[in-house]
């Protein structure tokens, strides 16, 4: 049973990722740097920037000043901003509470902002005051605030914050699921289970994408150490020199210790996964007796991987996800990063698995394979809703400063994204899956599959954005038009990687036992 | 009425997965199949309907999660009102609800799985101390009995049967008579 892949998968997955790339091109140009406001009175404004782009603060006055202007008020800045760059820490508290607090807890090396104003709204003279009085409730201070927040009035990004992190949750996430197929894989061999041997070259297919994934994420580790981004804070020696948490935690994060950590796990996860391939491949032209010693191997080599695995992939998670938020910790976090993995890549297999059936190149995958996949994709929803909801309760509620930040951050500026990517993610498999009859049902598969795909996109967004762009995350076309660029090419090698072997490994001692499988 | 059973014991589940098979496709209907363990796939062959024991055991499961969610409601909020409990008063049900996710999972598992467990056997009439009911004690250990009736095969005659059942890789054979 061979697979090529068809002109028409080809145009849609190069399609798809042509579309995303013009979009993401589109999107990388409106990236933002947020100026943040605090409302004084219903007249005063104050505002505080603490990047590098002081240069760029006339541009942002001017911004102000005309929409502000368009709703019939006038902008006084109250001081020449140059000059207040100067002023000791003391000027600024006179302003009122509050401020003080928030300069404290910062890391930066300098103790004053880049730039601070403190803005006076006026009515503009020629303006009668009757025709705006009906347009809009709210104090003007509200919203002049409000443009600052929510970035229609900001700086052009220079760092290209949201590029970075982007790339680094669709790394994370296409690295996953390439990932939880190996790991899949190799349960399946240690385990000598036999009801899924007709599934197995699909999961190598999958699998064979890891590099996609490897490769991604070393760029963007490559350019964090170098200082391009500043996704992890403990790589800043200014910020490590000034804080003192993340100092007692240099012996483990330092950047030559980080990267011998990635190239080890890298370098297992990308043997193990040309062995598999390579292993399988050639049991396919071996004589009955070589094979099933070609098994056995597989066999020791699945159990083998399976304990590096178990230990690694918590670590491999904590460097590369948890050690965003320096500060922040939760022995957990492992778990809960590889159960998404587990479930993304459950997802993945069944959609390939779905759709080589209905182009007809499955013979021997029956109801009671898809049931099976079916089952994981239900219990493994349960799997990852049980430990997401672990970590919260726990730190929820002992409510202990160090740990609760992490998600006061979440449901204070990605509360919407961060409660529904919950509730979608456990609810609707729960409700849809239950049943035996919709576990086999292919329209329900495929739109639930597709629905918690999505979400557990999300949840790698909110594991990675409220460590990197704070609360000055956006979604747009550079996000949508990523997601597409890596799904398409993802799911262009996968199907590529199909078709350069058999669908069904002729030797595999299990074979006949896989299709007569019945659940 | 009286009524003559054959009883065809195997030693194999997967011989008497086949026999199954061979018996019904020649026209003969299985009453029952006696095993020490599940058989995979034999239900659709002797045409058992499928249990509905899923459908009971999600109802005492929600079942279990209203009781427990009046119960920590009336407990936490009602009649300790405002108790603070590790800094968390409970003012609010719906805000502290986190907190009583553990006990509302908990009571729901403890339902559903009492209540499964109980209906089953009730419904099998295998309540301790009730006598047992399958044909021959060894289907317990290492045996399988497949049971044949003779008034709902009314196409064959009873040696007709016989000599089906005895083509099929049995054990022993045993006829009885019920009343």
């Amino acid at each position: 049973m061979e697979f090529q892949i068809s002109n028409k998968a080809k145009k849609v997955t190069l399609g798809l990722m042509g579309v995303g790339l013009l979009l993401l091109i589109v999107g990388f140009f409106f990236q933002k740097e947020y100026v943040f406001p605090t409302v004084l009175s219903d007249h005063e404004v104050y505002v505080e920037y603490w990047g590098d782009q002081g240069d760029k603060e006339a541009d942002v006055k001017a911004e102000a000043e005309e929409a502000m202007a368009a709703l019939g008020y006038e902008l006084d800045f109250g001081d020449e901003g140059e000059e207040h760059e100067v002023h000791a820490h003391g000027a600024v508290e006179e302003h009122g509470e509050g401020h003080g607090e928030e300069h404290s807890d910062e890391a930066h090396a300098h103790q004053s902002p880049t730039f601070e104003w403190h803005i006076h709204i006026k009515h503009l003279e020629a303006e009668g005051h009757g025709a705006h009085a009906h347009g809009h409730d709210s104090a003007p201070s509200e919203s002049l605030a409000a443009m600052f927040t929510n970035g229609d009035i900001a700086m052009s990004d220079s760092h290209f914050r949201r590029f970075w992190s982007n790339l680094l949750v669709n790394g994370f996430f296409f690295f996953g699921i390439a990932l939880g197929a190996l790991f899949y894989l190799a349960l399946h061999y240690a385990t000598e289970s036999g009801w899924g041997v007709v599934l197995l070259r699909i999961m190598e297919a999958i699998m064979s994408s890891l590099p996609l994934g490897m490769i991604i994420l070393v760029i963007v580790f490559i350019a964090a150490t170098l200082g391009l981004n500043h996704i992890y804070p403990w790589m800043d020696s200014d910020v490590v020199a000034h804080d003192d948490l993340i100092w007692g935690k240099v012996a483990y994060l330092n950047k030559p210790f980080f990267w011998i950590r990635i190239i080890c796990y890298f370098g297992v996860f990308a043997y193990f996964m040309n062995w598999f391939r390579k292993t399988s491949r050639n049991q396919d032209s071996e004589d009955v007796e070589k094979a099933t010693a070609s098994h056995f191997l597989m066999y020791r080599r699945g159990a083998l991987f399976l304990v590096f695995f178990a230990v690694f992939s918590s670590t491999m998670s904590w460097d590369i996800i948890m050690s965003i938020d320096t500060h922040w910790f939760s022995t957990l976090f492992g778990w809960y990063a590889f159960s998404g993995i587990w479930l993304s890549a459950m997802i993945m297999i069944m959609m390939v698995t779905l759709y080589l059936k209905h182009k007809g190149n499955l013979e021997y995958v029956n109801s009671s394979h898809i049931h099976d996949v079916g089952k994981w994709m239900f219990a493994l929803s349960f799997l990852w809703s049980y430990l997401w909801f672990s970590q919260f309760m726990l730190i929820w509620y002992s409510n202990i400063p160090e740990e609760v930040i992490y998600f006061v951050t979440r449901i204070e500026s990605y509360k919407f994204i961060f409660f529904a990517m919950f509730i979608v993610n456990f609810v609707l498999p729960m409700i849809f899956l239950m049943s035996a009859d919709t576990k086999k049902s292919w329209p329900y598969l495929i739109f639930i599959g597709m629905v918690i795909f999505i979400g557990h996109w999300f949840d790698v967004f909110c594991m990675v954005m409220p460590g990197t762009l704070f609360e000055e995350w956006n979604f747009g076309l550079l996000e949508i038009g990523m997601f597409m660029t890596f799904l398409g090419t993802f799911v262009f090698l996968v199907l590529r990687a199909l078709g350069k072997s058999s669908l069904v490994q002729n030797n595999h001692p299990f074979l006949e036992e896989s299709k007569h499988h019945h659940g | 009425m009286t009524d003559k059973v054959i009883y065809a014991m195997y030693d194999d589940d997967d011989v008497t997965k086949d026999a199954c098979q061979t018996l019904v496709d020649n026209g003969v209907h299985v009453a029952d199949v006696f095993s020490p363990f599940p058989i995979h796939g034999i239900d659709p062959i002797i045409g058992v309907k499928h249990t509905r024991l899923g459908i009971a055991a999600f109802m005492y499961g929600i079942t279990g999660l209203l009781l427990a969610i009046i119960a920590t409601r009336y407990f936490m909020v009602t009649d300790w009102h405002g108790i603070n409990i590790g800094g968390k008063p409970n003012f609010s049900y719906l805000e502290n609800i986190p907190s009583f996710v553990p006990i509302l999972f908990e009571f729901t598992v403890l339902c559903a799985a009492h209540g499964m467990a109980l209906t089953y056997f009730l419904r099998n009439k295998t309540l301790p101390g009730m006598p047992a009911r399958n044909p021959d004690p060894r289907t317990t250990d290492d045996r399988f009995v497949v049971e044949v009736r003779l008034a709902e095969n009314s196409n064959f005659s009873l040696d007709q049967l016989n000599d089906m059942i005895k083509e099929t890789g049995i054990v022993e054979i045993d006829e009885k008579t019920i009343k």
